[in-house]
């Protein structure tokens, strides 16, 4: 049988200067301008030229954001396409943040600030005040416009329940701040947070979605393996989540954690296709399929070949680095996962994360290499 | 009879809305090094306000510069890197591991903070060292080549206490010996306090009442009162203020609380949080200095 991976994206792009500025209500520079002439020209995106046209013609009032939006979306899903990627989405244009994006479209999120996440990223956190709640889907005229707009397969990225909980404050169930509250009402607390948040926010969107006509439903989780202890929540969340919803295809994200303590929780996932990680933040950057030269690959790999499932999304580009990664490097870390696991058919391709943090030149350049590298891979394993 | 009380914040506070643009301006090109400087400037100066405006007798300067706990340190070690995104335990938050090459040295300590009268400095543990680089150097090398020279800059230059923060022991109690090591190698210049951020210290309690410490910090978030020796023949440094919740605790219910530890009959005892403040927004964590002091003066008028 000849080996066939599907290579694809994991969820956000950067957002191009015009879109960022337009938002802001910032005045735009020729450079913004420019942006959007070299891009919708490289990326080939039909009647660029009335973005541009949009954007000269002076300041963007409300009423034209919608179109900007539309617009960033078209470019996201050009830029995906022209890598080579067989599956594609907008690059999460119209949303703000993954956290933030599910927050301010529930019911029961209050804002609390902003808290660092590493170096100067920040992110904006809420505290659950109230039952969680969804007044409408928030993501199916996004979907729609994606779909629409490309002929390539569609994967919607939805952020879990898991890690809404875990990066949330809790004002509602538990008693937080109060001294010896014991382990065990924190842990009830946490468990009805995410039964909650997974039945009452995740359900009806992803639900709504699938009606609409997606065929293929992520689950973000980069939290999920921050408590080691509270996997079975992480198994919940998805679970409760898309309980009852017909999906053709249902996966999970994960990122930046130590993996060891998702399993064997994670074998509980229902009909989850695969898990996408992180990988080649932790690897080297040596060409090379042995042990020694894929340090970031080897721990979590075994995990899975001891497990025998579920499938693994393999991330192979570093996506907080504009290190581009060699075709070669990107055959070899597919060729070490297709041996490690014994069974290259478990293996499909993305990189490690979405790659909000890199500008399109870097992010253009790293996914061609990734689908390039791809095809090495197939050819050195179908001969 | 309640022993002597202080509260005092170690660790990293969080920037304030303005210093958070500043950083992402310049991330994206938008501003300079030195505005940004500026704006750090401001911003600890407002919470050395702050820290007086409450009563503490020892005043931190926040550490608003240091991106991580391991950071300056680092990019002033000779054989070391910070580069791989690591998560910071069971948090949302992430620090660049250590990649290590040869043995590290310190080529100059970290600054001397800035601050009007007696001050305290927050340093990581030198078993915490060891960990961001993954165990591949002993804790007792980092103290002796990285840790100690900093620890004698900063009491030469006056530093009343060095708070020692180690986030990883209470999940991995076998380290207990390597930091015994790395604690042995650390000069008597400065009195220390070895904090447990988030974690259960209760198990490791009898070993480390053994070490060369002058005060140990408990998560009262995640530790037991009864957990805790009686008597505790050492400060107690007592975190008391959960960063890891939006709610502002209650003045009077800490102050309850903490009479309590008097029965313990520690060295003395500090109120403080039970991590660093970064974990909640400026705001929220100016609430909590703020209870903080409100806490003290509770306590020392009851007593």
């Amino acid at each position: 049988v000849s080996i066939r991976f599907t290579t694809r994206e994991i969820g956000s792009l950067a957002k191009p200067s015009w879109r960022v500025k337009a938002f802001a209500g910032q005045p735009l520079q020729e450079a913004d301008l420019e942006e959007a002439r070299r891009w919708g020209s490289q990326l080939a995106v039909s009647d660029h030229e009335r973005l541009v046209e949009l954007l000269a013609s002076g300041p963007v009032d409300e009423t034209q954001l919608a179109e900007v939006d539309d617009w960033a979306a078209r470019y996201a899903l050009a830029l995906l396409e022209r890598t080579g990627l067989d599956v594609v989405y907008d690059g999460e244009q119209r949303r703000t943040e993954m956290y933030d994006h599910v927050a301010s479209n529930a019911r029961g999120f209050e804002q609390r600030g902003l808290v660092r996440s590493f170096d100067n990223k920040y992110y904006a956190k809420a505290a659950l005040v109230a039952q969680p709640a969804l007044d409408k889907p928030y993501d199916v005229d996004e979907y729609r416009f994606a779909a629409g707009h490309t002929t390539r397969e569609v994967k919607v990225p939805l952020t879990g329940a898991y890690t809404m909980v875990d990066w949330s404050y809790d004002e509602y169930y538990g008693s937080p701040g109060e001294l010896g509250g014991s382990r065990e009402s924190r842990s009830e607390a946490r468990r009805r947070f995410v039964q909650d948040v997974a039945e009452h926010v995740i359900r009806p969107n992803a639900q709504a979605l699938v009606d609409a006509g997606c065929s293929w439903l992520q689950i973000d989780e980069p939290a999920a393996a921050t408590r080691p202890d509270e996997a079975d929540l992480v198994v919940l969340g998805f679970n409760v989540a898309l309980a009852g919803i017909d999906a053709e295809r249902k996966s999970m994200h994960i990122c930046f954690s130590d993996y060891s303590s998702l399993w064997p929780a994670v074998l509980e996932l229902d009909a989850c296709l695969e898990l996408q990680l992180e990988f080649a933040n932790r690897d080297s950057r040596e060409l090379g399929t042995t042990d020694e030269a894929r340090p970031g690959y080897t721990h979590t790999l075994k995990l899975f070949r001891q497990q025998g499932s579920p499938g693994v999304g393999l991330g192979v580009l570093d996506i907080h680095s504009d290190f581009i990664e060699p075709a070669e490097l990107v055959r070899d870390r597919i060729l070490y996962a297709a041996d490690a696991l014994g069974d290259p058919g478990r293996i499909q391709v993305n990189p490690d994360c979405g790659l909000r943090t890199r500008n399109w030149n870097i992010v253009y350049e790293k996914l061609s290499r990734m689908v390039e590298g791809t095809r090495l891979a197939e050819h050195a394993l179908n001969g | 009879m309640m022993p002597a009380l202080r509260a005092f914040v170690p660790g990293i506070y969080p920037r304030s809305a303005g210093l958070v643009a500043a950083t992402r301006d310049l991330d994206r090109g938008r501003t300079t090094a030195m505005a940004v400087a500026e704006r750090v400037e401001r911003d600890r100066l407002a919470l050395i306000a702050a820290q007086q405006e409450a009563g503490f007798e020892l005043i931190v300067d926040g550490m608003l510069d240091w991106q991580d706990l391991f950071r300056p340190l680092a990019e002033r070690c000779e054989g070391v890197e910070a580069r791989p995104l690591t998560r910071f335990l069971d948090t949302n938050t992430f620090f660049r591991g250590l990649l290590v090459s040869g043995t590290p040295r310190l080529r100059e300590p970290v600054p001397v903070p800035v601050l009007p009268g007696d001050w305290l400095g927050t340093l990581p543990s030198p078993y915490a060292l060891a960990r961001a680089a993954g165990g591949a150097v002993a804790a007792e090398v980092w103290a002796a080549q990285v840790l100690a020279p900093q620890v004698e800059a900063w009491a030469s230059a006056g530093a009343h206490l060095i708070v020692l923060d180690e986030p990883f022991l209470a999940r991995e109690p076998d380290g207990l010996d390597e930091l015994a090591a790395g604690l042995a190698a650390l000069p008597a210049a400065c009195p220390l306090v070895l904090r447990l951020p988030f974690g259960d210290a209760g198990p490791l309690l009898p070993r480390l009442l053994e070490l060369p410490l002058f005060g140990i910090g408990v998560d009262f978030h995640a530790t037991a009162l009864e957990a805790l020796p009686r008597p505790f023949p050492a400060f107690l440094y007592a975190g008391v203020v959960d960063v890891r919740s939006s709610v502002v605790e209650d003045a009077i219910s800490v102050a309850r609380f903490v009479a309590e530890l008097g029965s313990l009959e520690p060295h003395g005892i500090a109120l403080g949080p039970n991590g660093d403040l970064q974990f909640v927004a400026e705001p929220i964590a100016q609430r909590k200095l703020e209870r903080l002091g409100q806490a003290q003066r509770a306590l020392a008028e009851a007593a």
